[in-house]
């Protein structure tokens, strides 16, 4: 499948003509191995920074005003004798092959998918906040509104109806590439095979589904350095009015 | 190579304050467990002053601390899905069922403990001895006691192991991910209930033998933490041990955590000293700032570890309270602790506590 924003439209379009119920994982190969494995390529020289992802994110899910399903970290890097250079980072759950977000929820309300994603069953998750604690991501969060854990689920709604994440789907510069890892005919998978990729905290083993093209390594891990301005402690908004 | 962050996400913390009152609490009442256990089980005379205080500290904090655990849950209505959906590769879903069987073992040892005294306040002439009969279930024999005590060391063992383990497999957060935490909670949960086993000394019986003896217990259990804590630097400093290393990679540097060790350092060091040299009035000081030091150790762990971030830079602002409804959480957790210690030694005969009585047995029939 392909799955350039034009290319997986193009490939559903084909699908469906033949079965109208078809839906995005639906093409040959799949139907072959069963479910298809999703993920994503990033492709950082292509990312302005523009945040349209996050925005078109929060948009589609709801996403309560203080936290993100997804993100654009924005750094500068200056090299010895070099002039800065301003990076940006898209970020959002790894839909991990080992996520230690998993084996921790004490009820089993987060699970890994059989298509890849890491999702959670917000009907029974308690709230405890183990997984928050457990992705080395910070990918999780709990969402207020609903009082439970909450993350990037690959837009698992719109896929299931052959659409694209919101993300993919309304990125400027073309730099979130989405398919199925498992397709060799997919983009994302030529992708993999023709560049030089990387993964976020590879120490930690997780076997991201995130990929980034053009990753420096001083920005895979815990980034050192200068924090961003953040607005000083009594103008933060507050936190959740819980109690006994 | 030089790094700003210009755009970045802040994650707030999401264990709030109740935990730490949590891990707080409920290390204390074990490792009180753990203390009033030989005091009313072994036939050596002598300790069964200090076990009543440690009795009464297990209990009350052991009841409190469900309370603060609860109110961390986000969806405290759904508790009962601990019990119904057991994951078995979760560390908490173990202690959902270890906590209420502490907790229910702990309240038998002590009824159990107390049956004499209830059984003999419900034979007085007076008001309330109707409901000390019905508390003492018809009689006054206690020797299944040791039982229930030796059940409720195993269920403060578990607790104690489940706790420690529960924090650190978190392989996310350096300063949770060490081998020597689990340690370091149980011996700082035993500095808590020494401190305040301590304070209950002075508030209720003022005697400067017990002091001195619960001083010198506390100044043991001091100099644990201190060694553990100087081994803990130690393996983080000469990179014998990498998540050690990596631990305090994560927090070194930073102003506010060079503070923070020097804080800590000073109340563990303070407690230590005083209680060595003048083990006899000096029990609130040692003892209050033994409480302290457990406390402000967990505080450090949780609220300091979740101000770590995991990929952005800098630190959040998760160390110090935000805002009242955290305070208030803090200040109701101790709230409901003095309203159960006023309810323990206002209602329980906890002074006439004894070692339980061996059971009566049976005359040899002659033949
Ligand atoms: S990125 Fe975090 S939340 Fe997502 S699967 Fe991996 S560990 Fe879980
Ligand atoms: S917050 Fe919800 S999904 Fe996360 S570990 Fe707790 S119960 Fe599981």
């Amino acid at each position: 499948m392909d799955t350039t924003r034009r290319g997986f439209l193009g490939a559903i379009g084909q699908v469906s003509i033949g079965a109208a119920a078809s839906v995005a994982g639906a093409d040959p190969a799949a139907a072959e191995t069963g479910a298809p494995h999703w993920g994503m390529v990033v492709d950082l020289r292509k990312c302005i920074g523009c945040q349209a992802c996050t925005v078109a994110c929060i948009m589609e899910n709801a996403v309560p005003e203080d936290a993100f399903r997804t993100h654009v970290s924005v750094y500068e890097l200056v090299a010895e004798g070099q002039d800065p250079a301003m990076v940006m980072l898209p970020r959002l759950c790894n839909h991990c092959d080992d996520p230690p977000c998993v084996p921790v929820c004490p009820v089993g309300a987060t699970f890994k998918a059989e298509s890849g994603e890491v999702l959670v069953d917000a009907s029974r998750c308690v709230g405890c906040a183990y997984c928050v604690q457990a992705c080395p991501y910070d990918a999780r969060f709990i969402n207020h509104d609903t009082q439970t854990a909450d993350k990037c689920t690959f837009c698992f709604h719109r896929t299931q109806a052959g659409l694209l994440p919101a993300c993919v789907e309304t990125c400027v510069g073309g730099a979130r590439n989405f398919g199925d890892l498992n397709d060799p005919e997919c983009e994302v998978a030529r992708m993999l095979r023709e560049h030089q990729v990387s993964v976020l905290r590879p120490e930690m083993h997780t076997n991201p589904n995130v990929y980034y093209i053009g990753l420096d390594e001083v920005l895979d891990g815990r980034v050192a350095g200068e924090a961003a301005y953040r607005p000083p402690f009594d103008a933060a908004p507050a936190r959740h009015g819980e109690g006994l | 190579m030089q790094v700003h962050e210009l755009v970045g996400a802040v994650h707030e913390a999401a264990w709030l304050p109740w935990a730490v009152q949590y891990f707080f609490l409920i290390a204390v009442s074990a490792t009180a467990l753990l203390t009033a256990l030989p005091g009313f089980l072994s036939a050596r005379p002598g300790g069964i002053r200090a076990a009543r205080l440690a009795l009464m500290a297990a209990v009350t904090t052991g009841v409190a601390a469900p309370i603060a655990l609860l109110a961390d849950l986000h969806q405290p209505g759904r508790f009962w899905e601990f019990f119904v959906y057991t994951n078995p590769t979760s560390w908490m879903a173990w202690g959902a069922w270890i906590v209420p069987s502490y907790v229910a073992l702990v309240l038998a040892f002590a009824w159990a403990v107390h049956r004499p005294g209830f059984h003999a306040a419900g034979a007085r002439d007076w008001r309330f001895a109707p409901l000390y009969r019905l508390l003492a279930l018809g009689g006054p024999g206690n020797g299944f006691a040791p039982w229930l005590g030796l059940a409720a060391g195993a269920a403060a063992a578990g607790v104690l192991a489940y706790t420690g383990m529960e924090v650190m497999v978190v392989r996310a957060r350096p300063l949770w991910n060490t081998p020597l935490l689990p340690l370091q909670f149980a011996a700082t949960g035993a500095v808590g209930a020494l401190g305040l086993m301590l304070v209950l000394e002075r508030v209720l019986c003022r005697d400067g033998g017990l002091e001195a003896q619960l001083n010198r217990r506390l100044a043991l259990a001091l100099a644990i933490v201190g060694a553990l804590g100087t081994l803990w630097l130690a393996a983080g400093l000469s990179g014998l041990s990498p998540r050690h290393a990596e631990a305090l990679a994560s927090v070194a540097g930073f102003p506010v955590w060079q503070r923070i060790a020097l804080w800590a350092a000073a109340a563990i060091l303070l407690p230590f000293l005083l209680a060595l040299a003048m083990p006899r009035r000096t029990g609130w000081i040692t003892g209050l700032t033994a409480i302290h030091a457990a406390w402000m150790f967990r505080w450090s762990v949780f609220m300091g570890g979740q101000a770590v971030p995991k990929v952005g830079s800098g630190l959040y602002d998760a160390l110090v309270p935000a805002g009242a409804a955290e305070l208030a959480g803090v200040i109701g957790t101790f709230g409901l602790w003095l309203f159960l210690a006023i309810a323990y030694t206002s209602f329980i005969p906890w002074s006439d506590a004894a070692r339980p009585a061996a059971p009566v047995r049976r005359a040899a029939r002659p033949v």
